[in-house]
């Protein structure tokens, strides 16, 4: 089971379960000590095993994180050319 | 709000670096294992991509490319004994609360109310920052890590890519 916040990227690569939360990368289970969310989204993937029956399928989970959020791929990238 | 089009926007970034195009994988389908047995009687392990080690083991390097190094993370292993060093995502929240991408309390927790059978003795942390020799990953890293797992009798692999 992968928990996602990379939908294209899940949909495209097909792990055998895959549930997909909206929020930013580095957040797959919500906020620092959100403790309530961090346990809904662990036990919804959880709870998904005995559900789902095909490989490849995305369970779309129905949070939203609390603001509008962009890419944020860390400063990484901004040196990605560089060996 | 719409999911982030990351393949589009990573895309687009490349060619705005003048990089070749990078090859996705794209997988046509996917084998699936069904559950044995309850989840309330299955062994639970997690494995974070998000470059997360013990404080008492080296830090992975936030810059890594094609480094393939897994780490055995104890299950008993506390909250607060993690470091995390990734240079592409923003692991803010998570440097505060590893449970945002790593729920080891959260999974203790459900181990002890019998939502869950049991926890794995290890979890897992690696294959962070970015990879690109995808063949290696496939033939050698990933089944050595499979055979890890069988010998755990892990039930349930929950993989968290940050």
């Amino acid at each position: 089971m992968v928990v996602s916040t990379g939908r294209d990227l899940s949909a495209q690569v097909k792990p055998p379960r895959t549930v997909f939360v909206n929020f930013p990368m580095g957040n797959p289970f919500g906020g620092a000590f959100d403790i309530g969310q961090q346990r809904t989204i662990l036990l919804d993937a959880l709870r998904a095993l005995e559900t789902m029956a095909k490989g490849g399928d995305i369970i779309d989970l129905p949070y939203e994180w609390h603001e509008e959020f962009r890419m944020n791929l860390g400063s990484g990238y901004s040196s990605a050319g560089s060996k | 709000m719409e999911p982030i089009a990351y393949v589009t926007r990573l895309n687009e970034f490349y060619r705005s670096q003048g990089f070749p195009s990078y090859r996705w994988t794209v997988n046509e389908d996917a084998p699936l294992t069904l559950l044995k047995k309850p989840l309330s009687q299955c062994r639970v392990a997690l494995l974070t991509s998000g470059g997360v080690s013990r404080k008492d083991a080296p830090a992975f390097n936030p810059q890594a490319r094609n480094d393939l190094r897994l780490d055995s993370i104890e299950k008993e292993t506390p909250a607060h004994f993690f470091a995390i060093n990734d240079a592409y995502y923003n692991h803010d929240d998570a440097d505060r609360d590893i449970n945002c991408i790593f729920p080891i309390d959260r999974l203790r927790e459900l181990a002890a109310e019998g939502i869950i059978g049991g926890i794995a003795p290890h979890h897992y942390s690696g294959f962070m920052g970015r990879i690109y020799i995808r063949s290696t990953v496939v033939n050698e890293a990933a089944p050595t890590l499979v055979q890890k797992l069988r010998d755990e009798s892990v039930d349930v692999f929950v993989l968290v890519p940050a």
